[in-house]
């Protein structure tokens, strides 16, 4: 800690500067230089940016894009804010249950609502054909009205979850102030309330945001003929004549910038609002009267049960007897049989990748947050901001620029199953680094001078005193890498190819070649990783949801 | 056991001179404490001897050695920490004996004396439990054994009690002063409690803005301060700032002017007053010939059991507090009345307005001594 001379903790901080300038500065360096590069005579351009604007196809993904964004920020919030207050100021029946289900739903991949929102609303839907009956006519699922319903059920169990920490953490004695001083309910809820809790619903509506405008997965199986900014980046990049890496990266580009806006616009809004008040009571749920309860458990578990709904349906459907696209009646395990014959490397794969991803995730981010908790400098507050950017880079960017750096030499890697776990690993790692920061922030930093002082030095107090205090968060923390590195979609699509193929890609390509049956048992295997990852680490992190977001 | 020596040690951070050239000698077995408000600079030096803090300049030597350039891990010096830092994950008796461990002791050795150690402070039998088993005051005691187990060469204790109820506090105070006699061992005490430093130390290092003002035994630092600031920082005291003086060092504050010597050829001075040292006397009470009369009327009375406080408007202006130790009932029916307060003048401390300094009344200081005694 005193001493400036080169040690192990340099190294590392050395490592983490080379780690971060291959795999995520260089990258996206390429995209910005390849978004003002003419494609053709390689002088210095805005066409691309020009084009974007001007043109009524790109324009149009730009603004679909915010229309998107948007529209699945707020439906998250109407369907997160509610429960998140019912759920923390008013007694509910089965209060883990809720918070499991939507973790459930958070951590679900992303793009099964979609497929299994279409068996439900499309055309020959069970759902559609059901409230057609009682006289209900819903808008086609494919399109906008598909989007924002599958990413209002997909994203609001994070507006949720940090909502109902942020309600957690009010002194229910400042509440009882507004009270005393003659606020009614609403106003006091409106007034106070709402005002200290505004930190906590924003960065879960900005959440919602990114992660809309970001995911690629869903509006290229329900968006029908919605362009958005993902999907045409990517259709640009792919598209059968060569692609258009120029407007490509444009594309990406404007996606970065849009991300990187709203990010900042939410930091504005809650400058200087970091309350952080010292808590000497909890606050405790009330009691409602018998039919307001009932009315609020319908509300909640109405919500949480929707979000799950897809995963049911999905599930439901792996089991359903098919030949083929076609559903027969009766279960069988027929689309099980099926993947394991056709697609057994497809599910190793997965599994292989996403297990290769954490161990250099939990290595490094391990390592890094410890020199970021403990040893702050002018370096480890560079490489602190340089791990934000993978925060705001969609999958689909990060796979673009993937591409464009490394099918050249010096560093000639697409197409190798390395470039998919290098992904994985860049863009999880500063997840694990701030899991483990804020472990380390939770243990006292005398513990380990106290280990110091009776003897041990730095490595053996580091060893002996702040990992093992350290590892159930890092135990945590890995499985939760682990959850999205194996459900990733968007990035993997742009990286793979044959030979290394995950789940995620067959079962979007399974998906649009109309193959719901083997979609559906791909998925519900990765349902099943999921769901055993969650439950260990509720058990490693005493049931804490917010650890999810 | 072994003396320290803190040879002009600087330290500075961006924008703050947290350490300004400390210069203290502290003997072998002695219980020094480092007194100061917080952000003085006392942990900083506490944290400096134990090796968490490099000194821009200046040495630490403990015995004969030099010590600065060693790293923490071999100083063997004994922390105790204010938060307790006791290891979460292991038992009572694995915390005792991680020192030890560390140390390579033989395992009899060391189950013998984490036993020892935990009976020295009356937590034997508690070895198997659990951390988070235990009370405040029993963690801080096993980071107690904790530290003394390994037979320091000295022990620091960076505010110790600050973390417990008011009755434990009194209680660990009085068994920390006990382990230390009985061990002997040199310890470093930081606090910003000036009571509990008065109280536990043999001798006390008042700091402010990372500057000693005075070292001294509890009763130099509480009777003879050395600054305004270790004056108003120690006890309570009333603090007349920047009063006239008049031609050959008569002070008019109050009722009867008096000469004092030691003001002669000053305009002004800051008067410092305990508020045990006045005694309250009628309007019209004689005032002896070495004291001052300061009249006033009584604004509040607080009423606090064995004690009360006055607080008095002077006819000068300020308004200071006075102490009556076991008051009657018919001294708290005052309210609003005139009184006179007698000072006697060995007992007023003076200082400079600029410096802060002490300005020493000869004559009085040996008046003064005699009256404590």
């Amino acid at each position: 800690m005193i001493r400036r001379r080169f040690d192990f903790w340099s190294g590392v901080l050395a490592v983490a500067f080379v780690v971060v300038a291959v795999l995520m500065v260089w990258p996206l360096y390429s995209i910005f230089a390849a978004s003002v590069i003419d494609n053709r005579s390689g002088a210095l351009t805005f066409g691309n940016f020009a084009q974007i604007l001007g043109h009524p196809a790109y324009r149009g993904a730009l603004i679909n894009s915010l229309i998107v964004g948007t529209g699945g920020m707020i439906g998250a919030m109407l369907l997160g804010i509610p429960l998140a207050v019912l759920t923390t100021r008013f007694v509910i029946a089965g209060r883990d249950t809720i918070a499991t289900l939507a973790v459930l739903a958070l951590v679900s991949p992303p793009f099964i609502g979609a497929y299994a929102w279409i068996m439900m609303l499309g055309s020959n839907g069970w759902m559609r054909a059901l409230l057609a009956d009682i006289g209900i006519e819903l808008p086609s699922i494919y399109g906008m009205f598909g989007i924002l319903l599958v990413f209002s059920l997909k994203f609001y169990p994070f507006v949720f979850l940090l909502t109902a920490s942020g309600l957690g953490a009010i002194s229910p004695s400042v509440e009882e102030a507004a009270e005393s001083l003659g606020a009614g309910p609403w106003r006091r809820f409106f007034k106070v309330t709402l005002p200290l809790v505004f930190p906590a619903v924003s960065s879960g509506a900005l959440l919602a945001f990114v992660l809309s405008i970001a995911d690629f997965g869903t509006p290229s199986i329900v968006g029908g003929k919605v362009r958005l900014l993902a999907t045409t980046a990517f259709d640009l990049f792919t598209a059968e004549m060569g692609g258009n890496p120029g407007l490509a990266s444009a594309t990406s580009v404007v996606l970065i910038a849009v991300c990187m806006a709203v990010v900042v616009a939410q930091r504005w809004a809650v400058r200087r609002r970091d309350i952080a008040g010292s808590l000497l009571r909890r606050p405790s749920p009330k009691r409602l009267r018998p039919l307001a309860s009932a009315a609020a458990h319908f509300v909640c578990y109405a919500i949480v049960l929707a979000g799950s709904l897809s995963s049911l349906v999905v599930i439901y459907t792996s089991f359903r007897k098919t030949s083929g696209p076609v559903f027969h009646p009766g279960l069988s395990l027929d689309s099980y049989t099926r993947i394991l014959g056709e697609v057994p490397h497809v599910i190793a794969n997965s599994f292989t990748y996403a297990t290769a991803a954490v161990v250099l995730i939990v290595i490094l981010g391990t390592l890094i947050g410890y020199i970021l908790a403990r040893r702050e400098t002018l370096a480890s507050g560079a490489l602190d901001s340089m791990l934000l950017v993978p925060y705001i880079v969609p999958g689909v960017v990060m796979g673009l620029a993937f591409v464009v750096t490394f099918n050249v030499p010096p560093l000639q890697i697409t197409g190798t199953a390395m470039i998919i776990v290098l992904m994985l690993f860049i863009r999880r790692l500063p997840y694990a680094v701030r899991s483990s920061t804020s472990i380390l922030k939770q243990i006292k930093c005398g513990i380990e001078e106290a280990a110091i002082s009776l003897g041990a030095s730095p490595a053996r107090a580091f060893l002996k005193v702040t990992l093992p205090l350290m590892l159930p968060g890092i135990i945590a923390g890995a499985l939760m890498s682990f959850i999205t590195a194996i459900n990733e979609l968007s990035s993997s699509l742009i990286l793979y190819v044959g030979r290394t193929m995950t789940m995620p890609v067959r079962i979007y390509l399974s998906v649009l070649d109309g193959q719901f049956g083997t979609a559906s048992a791909l998925s519900t295997i990765l349902l099943a990783a999921t769901g055993l990852a969650v439950f260990v680490v509720f058990r490693f992190s005493d049931r804490k949801e917010s650890a999810f977001v | 056991m072994a003396r320290v020596e803190l040879r002009h040690i600087s330290k500075s951070y961006p924008g703050v001179q947290a350490l300004d050239d400390v210069d203290l000698a502290i003997e072998s077995g002695e219980f020094f404490t480092l007194l100061g408000p917080s952000g003085c600079g006392k942990t900083t030096l506490l944290r400096t001897v134990a090796g968490f803090i490099q000194q821009d300049s200046g040495e630490v030597r403990v015995g004969d050695r030099r010590i600065d350039d060693m790293p923490a891990y071999r100083r063997n010096i004994g922390l105790v920490f204010q938060d307790y830092a006791i290891f979460p994950h292991m038992t009572v008796g694995d915390n005792v004996a991680f020192g030890l461990k560390n140390r390579r002791r033989p395992r009899d050795e060391i189950a013998a004396r984490v036993t020892r150690a935990l009976e020295l402070v009356r937590l034997g039998g508690h070895a198997e439990r659990l951390p988070h088993q235990l009370s405040g005051g029993q963690q801080q005691r096993v980071g107690l054994a904790r530290a003394v187990v390994i037979e320091p060469q000295i022990l620091l204790m960076d505010e110790p009690l600050s973390n417990l109820d008011a009755k434990l506090r009194i209680e660990l105070r009085d068994d920390i002063r006990d382990l230390q006699h009985s061990l002997g061992i040199t310890t470093i005490y930081v606090t910003h409690d000036q009571e509990e430093a008065l109280v536990i130390s043999d001798r006390i290092c008042v700091m402010q803005g990372g500057r000693v003002h005075q070292v001294g035994t509890p009763w130099e630092v509480y009777a003879q301060p050395a600054t305004l600031f270790v004056a108003a920082f120690v006890g309570a005291m009333n603090v007349v700032a920047d009063v006239a003086v008049g031609a050959g060092g008569v002070l008019s504050f109050g009722a009867s002017p008096r000469a004092v010597p030691a003001l002669a050829g000053r305009d002004r001075v800051t008067l410092a007053i305990r508020l045990e040292d006045m005694t309250l006397a009628a309007p019209s009470d004689a005032v002896p010939s070495d004291a001052l009369a300061l009249d006033g009327a009584v604004d509040k009375i607080s009423f606090a059991g064995r004690e009360a406080f006055y607080r008095v408007r002077l006819d000068a202006g300020p308004q200071i507090q006075a102490h009556v130790h076991r008051p009657e009932r018919q001294l708290l029916e005052q309210a609003g009345a005139r009184l006179r307060l007698i000072l006697p003048l060995a007992r007023l401390h003076m200082f400079d307005p600029t410096t802060g300094r002490r300005i020493e009344a000869e004559a009085a200081t040996a008046a003064s001594v005699g009256a404590y005694q």
